[in-house]
């Protein structure tokens, strides 16, 4: 699926002196089977920008086109079964009395019969390494388990589009890295994915295109060397390092990745 | 025994102490802490690391009252939480993890005074301390705004400014900077940095990098105490950081991969200086 962005526009509490403008005017692609990261400073715009994606926020000004179809047009629960939207902590919406029936409620609502609804739960389960948690109480869970718990409820819609809002913050580090490898597994399967993150080194690894937002604009989009490289200040430490060596060894290139970057440190070692 | 103290007061020499604390939740089959004992004495910088289920939050909660130990005993400037959690309320102030949880009022400025009202603070004094804690956090200019219309990280602020306001002897810090942005992170910690050094500070976090001025790092896995190192040590450790799911930062990564001393370098500055060294002296002799 192609996800588009036209202009998009939102002001929170508009015509009251709390008004605040936070997006002003954002065009964006998300192509089909790409990872896109949307990285920016706290109060950006990047959660005001997801939330539009699927327009759990109505748009003040702008359009949101899916395969060229404005959105609005769209059954909204056709649009929300297409494009997925993990929230921030979504853990907090967790209700059910197992993380199984948990997971089960969205798939069940788009009217399938219980021995699909029970595939895809298992499927998602097993996606997010989950299983052996299906039987449990949510609220029994530790924070990283209700996290993958949460995230499974949405994948089981099969989503094209997976929106994921900060789906990292609070994660240790193992279970970050497993969330990244599922990112990469799902592109794989042919889902699109936004990745909104604070953690460029995270976005630097999965992401193939990257999006600064910085109040409610689009400031660069492009391939995650091609925008980090422009401004080394604000990109991830691979980045950082290697920029710094650049004047010195200009054969390091403009590697990105860990492993590329640790490549091109080796390489530096070995002349 | 360390904590024999005076023999009067158990726990009553440290800020906080924990014997032998074990504690399930209901309906769990494994206990999510199991017989801990730790010591954290006034002044101390202490850094809590672990995956997640490893128990981190567990502690938190047993230690301002929110929760109590199956067995064992926590003493909070020598008060049990348990019994007393108002009175420990005064001394321990926590900062959680999730800031959406924490905010209540209308406003930021008066979300910033709750925990003051609650200890009945003076009018006047409130005003000033809220005011330094707003720009203790750089939140000037967000006094009137309502937290619902705030980002994740600037709502995270908000709750710091509140425990800055309250300015309790032990700070406890669940993931203080799990929705800020690197400028954001950097910011806080030096809001930590800054306080003053007879501040009990215990910090959980999945950011290694956050501990290095720890005076030392408690490892929590699997509802145990399975270390309690200088986080020299711990960064050298590569056993106990893969045993334990733990995985350093960048910067020290490559460091470590590189062949360079991962604790020592900590800034993408220093790792490129060393990388740069390494490769002009090799020139030389070559």
């Amino acid at each position: 699926m192609k996800l588009e962005l036209k202009d998009v526009r939102y002001v929170y509490a508009p015509g009251t002196p709390f008004e605040v403008e936070a997006l002003r005017g954002v065009s964006l692609v998300v192509e089909p089977d790409e990872v896109l990261g949307i990285i920016g400073g706290t109060g950006s715009g990047k959660s005001t920008l997801a939330q539009h994606m699927n327009l759990l926020l109505t748009p003040a000004g702008g359009e949101v086109l899916v395969d060229g179809v404005d959105a609005i047009s769209l059954e909204k629960s056709e649009l929300r079964r297409r494009v997925g939207l993990v929230f921030q902590f979504p853990e907090s919406a967790l209700f059910a009395p197992t993380v199984e029936e948990d997971v089960a409620f969205a798939p069940r609502q788009l009217g399938l019969d219980e021995e699909e609804v029970k595939e895809r739960v298992r499927e998602s389960l097993r996606a997010l390494g989950a299983e052996e948690l299906a039987a449990r109480s949510p609220f029994a869970l530790s924070g990283g388990e209700k996290r993958r718990a949460a995230i499974a409820g949405v994948l089981a819609m099969k989503p094209e589009v997976l929106v994921l809002d900060e789906p990292t913050a609070g994660l240790d580090p193992a279970t970050r890295q497993d969330l990244l490898a599922l990112i990469l597994g799902l592109r794989e399967a042919g889902v699109s994915v936004v990745l909104v993150s604070h953690d460029l080194d995270e976005v630097a690894e999965v992401t193939d295109r990257v999006c600064i937002l910085e109040e409610g604009r689009v400031r660069a989009v492009g391939t995650p060397a091609e925008v980090f490289y422009q401004d080394p200040t604000q990109a991830p430490a691979t980045v950082r390092v290697t920029s710094l060596l650049k004047e010195a060894k200009p054969e390091i290139g403009d590697p990105v990745r860990f492993g590329e970057t640790l490549d091109a440190l080796r390489a530096l070692q070995e002349v | 025994m360390e904590n024999a103290g005076d023999g009067t007061h158990p726990g009553g020499s440290f800020a906080v102490s924990c014997e032998r604390i074990s504690f399930s939740y209901p309906g769990s089959e494994r206990p999510a802490l199991s017989d801990i004992s730790l010591h954290v004495r006034p002044g101390e910088y202490v850094g809590v690391a672990g995956p997640n289920g490893g128990g981190k939050s567990t502690l938190v909660r047993l230690l301002n009252g929110l929760l109590r130990p199956d067995s064992g005993g926590v003493r909070v400037s020598g008060r049990d939480p348990a019994t007393e959690p108002f009175e420990v309320r005064k001394h321990l102030g926590v900062l959680f993890q999730n800031p959406e949880n924490g905010l209540v009022a209308p406003f930021v400025e008066d979300d910033i005074a709750f925990g003051l009202e609650n200890l009945g603070v003076p009018r006047e004094e409130m005003r000033d301390r809220v005011a330094g804690a707003v720009r203790a956090v750089g939140l000037e200019g967000y006094e009137r705004r309502e937290p619902s219309t705030l980002s994740g990280g600037e709502k995270q602020r908000v709750a710091l400014a509140g425990l800055l306001a309250v300015d309790p002897e032990i700070l406890v810090l669940d993931e203080p900077t799990s929705m800020l942005d690197a400028a954001g992170r950097r910011e806080v910690l030096e809001y930590l940095g800054a306080l003053p050094a007879e501040k009990t500070i215990l910090h959980v976090t999945h950011h290694l990098e956050e501990l290095l001025d720890a005076d030392r790092i408690l490892l929590l896995n699997d509802g145990d105490l399975v270390a309690d190192e200088t986080p020299e040590r711990f960064f050298s450790d590569a056993d106990l950081l893969r045993e334990n799911r733990l995985v350093l930062p960048v910067v020290p990564r490559l460091a470590l991969e590189l062949g360079l001393a991962p604790a020592k370098l900590r800034t993408p500055e220093e790792l490129a200086e060393a990388i740069l060294a390494k490769t002009e002296s090799g020139t030389r002799a070559g």
